[in-house]
């Protein structure tokens, strides 16, 4: 049941980065407040495309994207300060000590110092990151500094998390942690939009999932929903979707 | 493969990215302003010739001129990351790749030090009351030059780096022993004492084990070398920005915690941080030593402002290059900084730098203040007009960026 006021709201979107030959087509989805949903397809079947046009760093062809009720034109700042994002690859400064990061990104935010203070000592531990907090970037190996970009997300605390591939190079350890704190932050209220691969993993923590293929969405809803959409019924995601993008192109 | 085309190839891409910029690095107003530095160099220094002061410390003034040229031995590779998988079958005749390299390595940089060499044979020979020959001294230099640039050679493929870090230390000190010797002791003595330091210096580089190619030692300082070329051509117009290398200066980690905690400030943070770990304030530092130096020992004449307003300038230019540092940085497209922050915090941080440059740099003329109070506070007023000029360039440029964007 869509709630009145969705924190993100995709109606219609078509991009890309050609005019003549968009990526999307006419995609419509929407995330509720608490509510963990996992975008999934194949390679290039635009998932990556779909978040950037999200995060600003695309314009839409057609189509428009609101988070919590607010476009990008409408109030740029309000706009990017409820998001959160963890990319594929980490993104960091070389310069900066993983300690510096959370702190650029507390103040970015506008969190109170204290917060910041409580919340990246909490991370920190999570991730077993406290003897790393004052090494620079550059001296991480891949997988601490997917976790780095993982705390900066978390110390923001926005309301909606953009998440790509986030269990590249993570440690089993690592990966328990982040799905345990992706649960905790749900249930706090905080909504998240995740892009996975591992659908086995992610099968058991997402509510509901958006199936892209080709540009187009080709199924969205519960698991159970999905499975009806496919004609495999109490089948695992990784059947389903299977059925989903080598069935042809099913709405 | 033809690996010595292969190396020559990438060499003809790299330059080829580089020289449709000089144009505009010739056309900019700041390589005037170099110009006209090198014509006022050239008239203060024939004048310096003529009327050469008594005591002047000559062989300290080439020692400390000529050892840096002497031991600076940085090498283009060309190599890329995707080397360690595409090229690393070819490790055993890696040496065609190299052997190119030798020439930009060694004669390039030889030739500069024999020029600069020659510039300064005039004032030694007529400072100096025991001058070496001139062509004995190219010879000692140029064989210093080549066990310099073997050495550094030696010390990237050397598997341990704390080695490697002792036998560029050694590098540096039997140079400048080396060259010491030459110009305060007998020609024969000086000989004998380089060759046997030299030869020790030899067998201590071949005793730490060492890669056939260090790869990825090699690729990063390439992408070193290749963000410095790109980090002088910024001066002067936009070009993207390699990667920077990044030191850890512990010493610096507190600068910028005190800035207030706000959205407004959180740039200023990012931008203190960079500045502080980046080559740019290893050069400023060694501006603002170097100059506060000359400034003292020419206090007492004319030229000590215009090498005050040389260091300023060059202080400006390099604190400049941090303004493309951030240009295209993912997350601050992505963060919630408030509109106009990155430029309102970038003028403010260059400005508040170059201001402190301009006091720092201008305190040794104190000494001269109660000889000549006006010469001491128009020097220091020129310099803070400097300063101003600056702001108001950079100004300039993020009005013309902003027109830019709107379009």
């Amino acid at each position: 049941m869509m709630n009145e006021h969705p924190v993100l709201s995709v109606k219609e979107l078509s991009g890309g980065y050609s005019l003549n030959r968009p990526v999307l087509h006419d995609i419509s989805f929407h995330v509720q407040p608490g509510e963990m949903v996992g975008l999934i397809g194949l390679n290039g079947a635009g998932k990556s495309t779909t978040m950037k046009h999200i995060l600003g760093l695309m314009n839409p062809h057609k189509g428009e994207v609101t988070v919590k009720g607010r476009s990008r034109s409408d109030d740029a700042e309000g706009y990017h300060g409820a998001l959160g994002f963890v990319p594929e690859s980490p993104i960091l400064y070389e310069e900066m000590t993983v300690r510096e990061h959370l702190e650029f990104t507390a103040r970015s935010y506008g969190i109170s110092k204290e917060n910041y203070e409580s919340r990246a000592a909490a991370l920190s531990g999570m991730f077993r990151m406290e003897d790393k907090m004052d090494s620079l970037s550059s001296h991480l190996s891949k997988g601490m500094r997917q976790k780095v970009m993982i705390m900066c997300a978390f110390v923001a605390r926005p309301s909606l998390y953009i998440i790509d591939e986030p269990f590249l190079g993570l440690d089993p350890l690592g990966i328990r942690s982040l799905l345990d704190f992706m649960v905790e932050i749900k249930q706090s209220g905080a909504s998240i939009l995740l892009s996975s691969h591992i659908l086995s993993t992610i099968e058991n923590y997402c509510d509901r999932f958006i199936v892209l293929h080709q540009g187009r969405i080709v199924a969205q809803g519960s698991l159970e929903s999905i499975a009806q959409e496919a004609d495999t019924p109490g089948q695992p995601l990784e059947d389903i979707f299977y059925a989903l993008t080598q069935g042809g192109s099913r709405k | 493969m033809n690996l010595s085309e292969l190396f020559a190839k990438r060499r003809g891409q790299f330059w080829g990215q580089v020289l449709p910029y000089l144009g505009y690095v010739i056309q900019s107003g700041v390589a005037v302003v170099f110009l006209f530095l090198l014509i006022a160099f050239s008239a203060w220094y024939t004048s310096l010739v003529m009327n050469v002061p008594p005591g002047l410390p000559i062989r300290w003034i080439m020692l400390a001129i000529l050892v840096p040229l002497a031991v600076n031995s940085s090498v283009r590779t060309y190599l890329r990351p995707a080397d360690t998988v595409f090229l690393l079958p070819q490790e055993p005749r890696m040496d065609m790749y190299f052997a190119k390299r030798r020439v930009s390595g060694v004669v390039y940089k030889l030739m500069l030090l024999m020029l600069v060499l020659i510039t300064l044979w005039p004032l030694y020979i007529r400072s100096d009351d025991q001058p070496k020959m001139l062509l004995a001294t190219v010879l000692l230099l140029a064989v210093l030059k080549r066990l310099s640039s073997w050495g550094s050679w030696r010390e990237q493929h050397i598997v341990s780096r704390p080695a490697a870090a002792g036998l560029r230390v050694l590098r540096w000190c039997i140079i400048l022993l080396s060259a010491a010797s030459w110009f305060w002791y007998p020609v024969l003595h000086s000989v004998i004492f380089t060759s046997l330091t030299a030869l020790a210096y030899i067998a201590a580089c071949s005793v730490p084990s060492r890669y056939k190619v260090a790869w990825e030692r090699l690729i990063l300082l390439e992408k070193r070398h290749a963000a410095r070329v790109m980090m002088v051509l910024s001066w002067f117009v936009n070009v993207p920005q390699g990667e920077q290398r990044v030191y850890a200066r512990k010493w610096l980690s507190r600068w910028g915690s005190g800035i207030p905690w706000n959205k407004g400030s959180a740039y200023r943070f990012l931008l203190i941080k960079s500045l502080s770990r980046s080559d740019v304030f290893g050069i400023l530092l060694r501006v603002l030593v170097l100059g506060a130096v000359l400034v003292w020992v020419t206090r007492d004449s004319l030229a000590s402002a215009a090498v005050y307003l040389a260091a300023l300038m060059i202080s400006g230019l390099q604190l400049s290059s941090l303004r493309k540092v951030h240009k295209e940085s993912f997350w601050l497209m992505v963060y919630p900084l408030p509109e106009g922050s990155r430029h309102h915090n970038e003028i403010k941080l260059l400005f508040q730098v170059q201001l402190l440059w301009a006091v720092l740099l201008w305190l040794p003329l104190l000494f001269s203040i109660m000889s000549d109070p006006g010469f001491v506070l128009g020097t220091l007023a020129a310099g803070l007009l400097t300063v101003w000029l600056f702001r108001a360039s950079a100004i300039r440029s993020v009005k013309k960026e902003e027109a830019e964007e709107d379009l």
